[in-house]
């Protein structure tokens, strides 16, 4: 899942200062999940700026409306009879939403009201972590499934760096040492022996350096 | 000068173990007073969401109490501490569009509490009056 935080609400303002008519967009997907952007939030988004605008005696309009994936051209389209009674979309999608709307309205304006953070895991209710970069060459079938890149914060392939204290990472005390769950994960499976392997450094031309990454599947186009 | 004579929009949300005869015991003070009190029932306090609250002071409230259960004796074990904490997010919530904290208030009532939604209510609305008409009201409020 894409996970992201609201803007603060002064920064929010400050973009849709000069707009009347403002339409708050959410997305029932990832952003909902981590209740950053879903319809709950686009209500409590748009009460709070309804109530600004009020007691500032501004003459704004502040419409809701939610799309259950703001990131797919079938669900954008529900917005084609309505973008232009607005002068602005206030979007609480992730930025792959923003832009994939902005695409679809090449002359509307989008303004996005989060700032998205990482792709993540819900661990418990209220709790969010960052537990995949998006490297773009998954080593995690030698790693335990536990990503060292991404859960290590010093990202190493080769074995931990020593430093961890009661099976806490030295850096951040609060998040377990990746390398303890990879070794016990794999001591458990009776899989020790995938520690042998030598992993050359991480070929970051697969994330990166080559501008926007696309996938294209033949069999999945009409 | 008190909440009632100041004319102050109250909402109250409240759980319902409170005072089972609720739907009864509130008819005459909303009668008595019309749009300036609302009652919003709730099965469990832990029923509360942000989303309500900022409804009801968009609605016009002035002030939103939140009446739980004595801590440590709500029926579903920890609903008034789940309310304490949407409580807390729709503080913080508010404050940044500068409205205050205090327009929205829970109160765990006191353990052995034993009154009804109306005597209740009736005791906040004599509380003095600390806040002004929200700015949020309007001239149709």
């Amino acid at each position: 899942m894409i996970t992201a935080e609201r803007k603060p609400i002064t920064e929010i303002k400050e973009m849709i200062a000069p707009y009347k008519k403002v339409l708050v967009v959410g997305c029932g997907s990832c952003v909902a999940e981590c209740a950053s952007g879903g319809e709950k939030e686009v209500g409590l988004l748009a009460s709070a700026l309804r109530m600004d605008a009020k007691a500032s005696g501004k003459d704004v309009e502040i419409k809701e409306m939610t799309l259950d994936r703001q990131c797919v051209y079938e669900f954008i389209d529900q917005l084609t009879d309505v973008i232009d009674q607005y002068d602005v979309i206030l979007s609480l999608g992730c930025g792959a939403g923003v832009q994939a709307v902005a695409e679809v309205f090449p002359k509307a304006l989008i303004l996005p009201a989060l700032n998205t953070t990482f792709i993540g895991q819900t661990k418990e209710a209220g709790l969010w972590i960052e537990n995949c970069r998006g490297c773009g060459d998954c080593k995690l079938g030698y790693f335990a499934a536990v990503c060292p890149i991404t859960r290590c914060a010093k990202g190493l392939f080769n074995g931990p760096c020593g430093g961890s204290k009661a099976d806490r990472c030295e850096v951040d005390p609060d998040v377990p040492c990746a390398w303890q769950l990879i070794v016990t994960r794999l001591e458990d499976m009776g899989r020790l022996d995938l520690l042998c392997k030598v992993h050359p450094p991480a070929d970051w031309s697969k994330q990166q350096g080559k501008g926007p990454r696309k996938i294209y599947r033949e069999d999945q186009r009409s | 000068m008190d909440q009632k004579s100041a004319g102050l929009n109250i909402t109250i949300f409240f759980c319902q173990q409170i005072d089972p005869e609720q739907d009864v015991n509130r008819r005459a003070l909303e009668k008595e007073l019309g749009r300036r009190i609302r009652f919003f029932p709730l099965p469990c306090s832990g029923r509360t969401d942000s989303l309500h609250i900022m409804r009801a002071l968009e609605s016009g409230a002035d002030k939103v109490y939140i009446l739980t259960c004595p801590e440590g004796a709500c029926h579903y074990r920890e609903g008034n501490i789940r309310a304490r904490k949407r409580i807390a997010y729709t503080q913080d919530l508010i404050a940044e569009i500068g409205l205050e904290r205090e327009r929205v208030e829970l109160i765990a009532l006191p353990a052995g509490t034993s009154s009804t939604i109306d005597k209740l209510a009736r005791e906040l609305l004599a509380r003095e009056a600390t806040l002004s008409p929200s700015p949020v009201r309007g001239k149709l409020n």
